[in-house]
């Protein structure tokens, strides 16, 4: 039922079956098109036989500026997983993993160091996905997220940084064991 | 740098002195005006002049706003090369001018000039930087060009590729004169050819080479090739070991491959799809690629359909079947989502290969292979989300008897042999969905003859399944269905083990068996797809008490499935047509259709939206806005959005495609309908428009010639109908889609409308009103003549009525004819004989009128198993009444003009030899009578409905149209009993029949706001 490929824009028309779930964010014109006019290998596709999107992912290739290129927090040539969604009828069929591992071609193909996302701490399914992909957390970032999904009596929530090497890391310099131990403010984040 | 909005105003040269530089900071412009005049005449450095004249373009007198522009007339004039940072100043100063004045002509060339001496220095991107962001391609294409030539050796290949891309990009746009359209769509080819030529040819790539190195290098190529180039070059290309689809494949890389399948399917080459589907499968077996890189579903139905078509078939199929052998074998290898893309790629296979080359079976009936297959795949999926949608098509295609066979065995036997409580209810939700499927199926049903034993038959088929009589669907099967799904319903809520297992679900059976008894109950009211010319109401000839009890059903079912989209979807729809906007806008909310969804979705619910219930825009404050502001934004500049960061990211690709979507988005339909429904609501309510249509920043590049196109998005709808037949959005919309003919001529007709309402300022004051009233007339002679040639030219195209409602259709006809009257009448002054055209066309419109009154007033046939209140049939006629109103404005606004007119020339004219013939004022008198009389009519229909509607007794009113009927038959007795059995009861109804009264009273409320003159 599905086929995977590179976004389009004409993408944008057939998004319902993921964008009109509530778990998934929708962007304004100019950020789809910004990934796509910067990193079109880094926005792929899942659609259905009708073209319908029933899921996509969205990535960039970035470096902290060089002004902070001595600076501990600095992070080096690597991808970013900014966006990753499935549509409900197409969850279970492992079309998350495929699209990340797609994205970690792209990542492979343009020299990254490494790949990171960002995920709430207390969301355990997403996290035991990303390991289970090879993913580790790398730091903690106190009160990323100016809300708290599960608990109403917070109003902030950690986010767990969580990285995979990628083939250019060869001395695996860019990941860490006990990542869970390095807390970070959300201003030493760029 | 400091910033105004989008236009960043530039940081003077370091040379100038603080005092001036802080002035100009601050904004403080006598200041500056002065300071920078001092500066130019002590120092005769022309860049003073330029700070002077960019300040005092920033002051409010018309003269000096305007400076600037004339400095930079001169400058383009004076052929020298200008100063960068002159350029910067006037193009920031000039920023407001930007949108009249065509950069193109002026700032572009400038650019251009000035990278021509200047082609190595850094500031040359910039140049063309500015170029693109007012999409002046013939500049940008110069600057370019430039720019490669003076970077030959560079390792930034992106140089050489800006400078093909834009002259692609040029000879394919209307900005490049037809002489040299050819000249530059040849030098973009060739300059890529000779690339293609070099990295064909060299063992190694360099990135100082002029050949094609990078993904985007190779995509660039073959979409110029395909456009400009010869088609067996491509083909050449396509299969080359360096360049081709193959070899990129090889890399990762799937773009190619997947655009050459489209390319080669529009000609016909199917040996090569055939082919090259073949490989890129292949890859995968032989370790080139990762195993099921390419095992998309798309690449498995091209292959088989192409094994179909190529000469030796029987071969070719051969071949499809041990490849996809090869992938079965290794199949548990892969990820779930492929290993069920190879179980489609199976089941396609079956239903495109020849009986004769599938494995036979034994005979049992309709037990084909087919069959067996779609089982097989059933055992697999069953209980996923997507299992319907996977298998319909193929379901749609069995012939009767593997449909019976399909049904009554298989699904039969995969009930029988799962013990399992809940499995079993999903199978049943899903052996539902299925025969609901086969009844909107032809093959289904047989032909019955039309009189038997000479009795005229009332049912032209036989249904194949319970031999009943039937129409298209059986009736009986469906009554059937409504019945046997009420009773899971009712099993899966008495049993507590079952309601505990439905979290953790793909889909709670529940939806899926309300879904087929609402849609079951919609076909047996009768509800006929919206196709165009359309009755007065979609619901007139329906059964309101199926049509409600279908809509009971599924509202009851959004209460525990509120997440469904497809469900949600559906409501809205059919509470649009019921007349409930405002209940319908209460579902549509929380979908939160925002930002860059709303162009393909928001059609969903306000296309229409203002002729339905006009009161929304006076409950919601800024119902549009979102919509509005989602364009502005959007189209705010006339480059394409992000299109310099894919010039800077080098994504060549990403450049064509984002301008084939800007230019699709600024002419969308959905646009046009957001600012047609807008205006007309605003005229509605008396309210103040923001100009005329025409001169809106959306609407200046349309003309009869551009297509506006519809790209409404209704894949969440849940479509339980058959690939033969229309898909459900065609039943539940109020009339015929978005559509080009449409949204053209709701712009001609608010075109229509803005000349009629058009009102000089009140200090206007021509200095020679004899002159002036010529050129007046002249103007709206010109204006008629060209409106009247557009709305005829639309309403003329044989297929025009498919796009319209019959409402619609009135009322475009109305107003072309209108048109012609008004053209008519003004253009032949009392010294020319009287026009007898003028009658004729008054006595058509006055009669196109009288038909549309009488289809609006006429009440809803009697014979139906229920009898709705009188009020029914108002509230399921707004859109009708919508149209008799703005037929009746659109005659009293053409009437008023001409007499008007006329009363001017008199005035102005004491010979009367211009003034208008006293026939022309009598037909526009009769005009004004008619439509004053309608009006008041529909105001004192307004008044009734309101009152009506107010009146005490309506909840058991409705319970007992809806619930109370006493059913001549026993299976209808026996669907009614069901379908208060899913909603719980009549009790449980009687929330839902509250929110349907005021839904209609706020509506008919809405309507007594709206202005009947």
């Amino acid at each position: 039922m599905a086929n995977f490929r590179r976004f389009r824009p004409e993408d944008l028309n057939k998004l319902s079956k993921c964008n009109l779930d509530p778990l998934t964010e929708t962007y304004e014109l100019g950020f789809y098109l910004q990934y796509y006019a910067k990193w079109p290998s880094l926005f792929q596709v899942a659609e259905d036989q009708n073209g319908n999107i029933i899921g996509y992912i969205m990535g960039k290739l970035e470096s902290s500026p060089d002004v902070y290129k001595f600076s501990e927090h600095y992070l080096p040539w690597h991808a970013h997983i900014t966006a990753v969604t499935v549509a409900p009828e197409a969850r279970r069929l492992g079309i998350g993993k495929l699209l990340t591992e797609q994205l970690e071609v792209a990542a492979d193909a343009n020299d990254a160091f490494f790949v990171d996302l960002f995920v709430r701490s207390t969301n355990h399914k997403a996290i035991t996905f990303y390991k289970s992909m090879g993913y580790s957390i790398y730091r903690v970032v106190k009160d990323y997220y100016g809300d708290h999904s599960s608990d109403p009596t917070k109003d902030t929530e950690d986010a767990y940084d969580m990285r995979k090497p990628m083939k250019r890391d060869v001395k695996l310099e860019h990941i860490r064991e006990n990542g869970e131990k390095f807390e970070v403010d959300p201003n030493d984040v760029w | 740098m400091s910033f105004y909005g989008r236009h960043p105003r530039p940081a003077l040269k370091n040379s100038v002195d603080v005092q001036l530089q802080t002035a100009f900071s601050d904004g403080n412009w006598p200041s500056v005006i002065r300071l920078a005049d001092k500066r130019f005449k002590s120092l005769k450095d022309p860049y003073y002049e330029a700070i002077k004249i960019s300040a005092e373009s920033q002051l409010d007198s018309a003269a000096e706003k305007c400076s600037v522009l004339v400095a930079i007339d001169a400058l383009v004039k004076s052929k020298t090369v200008p100063d960068y940072d002159v350029l910067e100043l006037y193009e920031w100063a000039a920023r407001d001018f930007l949108e009249d004045i065509d950069y193109a002509d002026t700032l572009g060339p400038l650019r251009a000039r000035w990278v021509k001496a200047n082609p190595k220095s850094p500031l040359a991107v910039q140049c063309l930087q500015s170029c693109l962001e007012y999409w002046d391609l013939v500049s940008a294409q110069q600057i370019s060009a430039t720019l490669d030539k003076a970077n030959v050796n560079t390792t930034d290949r992106r140089y050489m590729y800006w400078s093909v891309l834009l002259t692609f990009l040029l000879s394919i746009s209307p900005q490049c004169t037809e002489n040299s359209r050819k000249i530059y769509s040849l030098l973009a080819l060739k300059q890529l050819e000779r690339a293609a030529d070099i990295t064909e040819n060299s063992p190694k790539v360099e990135p100082t080479d002029r050949g094609l190195l990078t993904e985007e290098e190779f995509y660039l190529y073959f979409r110029v090739l395909r456009t400009l180039g010869f088609k067996e070059d491509y083909l050449n290309r396509l299969e080359s070991p360096k360049l081709g689809a193959l070899s990129q494949l090889k890399a990762d890389r799937k773009v190619l491959f997947w655009e050459s399948l489209d390319v080669l399917e529009s000609w016909g080459e199917w040996d090569r799809i055939f082919d090259l589907c073949k490989q890129a499968l292949s890859l995968g077996l032989d370790g080139e690629t990762p195993e099921f890189y390419v095992c998309d579903l798309r690449i498995w139905k091209k292959l088989v359909a192409a094994a179909s078509k190529v000469a030796n078939e029987e071969s070719a199929l051969e071949e499809v079947q041990s490849i996809l052998n090869r992938f079965i074998a290794i199949k548990d290898k892969a990820n779930a989502m492929y290993r069920k893309n190879i179980s489609l790629a199976l089941l396609e296979t079956t239903f495109r290969f020849p009986a004769t080359l599938l494995t036979p079976s034994p005979d049992h009936g309709g037990l084909t292979p087919r069959v067996i297959q779609i089982g097989l795949f059933l055992e697999n999926y069953y209980d996923r989300l997507a299992a319907f949608d996977d298998v319909k098509d193929y379901v749609s295609q069995l012939s009767f008897e593997e449909a019976k066979a399909f049904t009554e065995i298989v699904l039969s036997k995969m009930l029988e042999e799962n013990s399992d409580k809940t499995k079993r209810v999903i199978l049943k939700a899903l052996e539902y969905k299925i025969r609901y499927l086969l009844t909107t199926c032809p093959q289904t049903l047989s032909h019955h003859p039309s009189v038997v034993d000479g009795e005229e038959q009332a049912k032209p088929y036989r249904c194949r399944f319970c031999s009943k009589l039937a129409s298209l669907p059986c009736e009986h099967c469906l009554k059937q269905m409504i019945v046997e799904a009420a009773d899971t319903h009712k099993q899966i809520a008495n049993d507590a083990e079952i309601k505990d297992a439905i979290p953790k679900l793909d889909r709670d059976p529940r939806l899926d068996l309300s879904l087929v008894i609402g849609n079951a109950l919609l076909k047996l009211a009768g509800l006929k797809p919206q196709t165009g010319d359309i009755a007065p109401s979609p619901l007139r000839d329906v059964d309101s008490g199926l049509f409600l009890r279908a809509v009971v059903v599924l509202d009851s079912q959004l209460k525990e499935t509120p997440s469904d989209t497809g469900l949600r979807l559906l409501l809205v729809k059919l509470y649009l047509l019921l007349g409930c906007a405002s209940y319908a806008q209460q579902i549509w909310i929380p979908m939160d259709v925002k930002r860059t969804i709303q162009d393909a979705l928001s059609p969903l619910f306000f296309d229409r939206i203002g002729s339905l219930s006009p009161g929304l825009f006076q409950s919601t404050r800024g119902l549009m806005d979102p919509l509005r502001s989602y364009y502005s934004n959007s189209l705010r500049d006339s480059c394409p959005l992000r299109i310099w960061d894919a010039f800077s990211a080098g994504s060549y690709s990403s450049i064509l495609d984002l301008t084939e979507y800007d230019s699709r988005l600024r002419r969308s339909s959905t646009l046009m309908m957001t600012l047609v429904e807008e205006r007309r609501a605003t005229r509605a309510f008396g309210g103040k428009l923001d100009g005329d249509i025409e001169v809106s920043p959306f609407t200046e590049d349309i003309g009869d010639n551009t297509e506006l196109v519809n790209k409404t998005d209704y894949g969440s709808f849940t479509n339980l109908e058959g690939s033969q037949g229309p898909p459900i959005q065609d039943f539940v919309r109020l009339g015929p889609d978005l559509s080009n003919v449409r949204s053209h001529l709701s712009f001609l007709t608010e075109q229509y409308l803005d000349l009629l309402g058009f009102k000089p300022p009140k200090d206007y004051k021509p200095a020679k009103a004899n002159e002036a009233a010529i050129r007046d007339r002249n103007y709206i002679i010109e204006t008629l003549a060209r409106l009247n040639n557009s709305l005829t030219m639309f309403l003329h195209k044989s297929e025009t009525p498919l796009f319209l409602t019959s409402a619609e259709m009135t009322y475009n006809t109305v107003v072309s004819l209108l048109s012609a009257s008004l053209l008519t009448s003004i253009s032949t002054s009392r010294a020319d004989p009287v026009p007898k055209a003028v009658c004729a066309i008054g006595s058509s419109v006055r009669s196109a009128f009288a038909h549309l009154r009488t289809s609006f007033y006429t009440p809803l046939p009697t014979g139906s198993s229920s009898s709705p209140p009188d009020i029914y049939s108002s509230v399921i006629n707004f859109h009708t009444m919508s149209y008799v109103r703005d037929t009746a404005l659109a005659m009293k606004y053409s009437a008023a003009f001409v007499i008007s007119f006329h009363e001017k020339e008199l005035a102005r004219d004491r010979t009367g030899k211009s003034s208008l013939h006293k026939e022309v004022i009598a037909e526009m008198k009769a005009l004004d009578a008619v439509a004053t009389k309608a009006l008041m009519e529909l105001k004192k229909h307004v008044q009734k409905m309101k009152e009506s509607l107010g009146e005490g007794g309506w909840l058991d009113r409705m319970l007992d149209w809806v619930f109370g009927l006493e059913e001549d038959d026993e299976q209808e007795d026996e669907v009614a009993k069901a379908v208060e059995q899913v909603i719980g009861g009549r009790a449980e109804a009687e929330e839902w029949v509250s929110k349907v009264l005021e839904s209609w009273r706020e509506g008919a409320k809405g309507w007594g706001m709206v202005r009947m003159e």
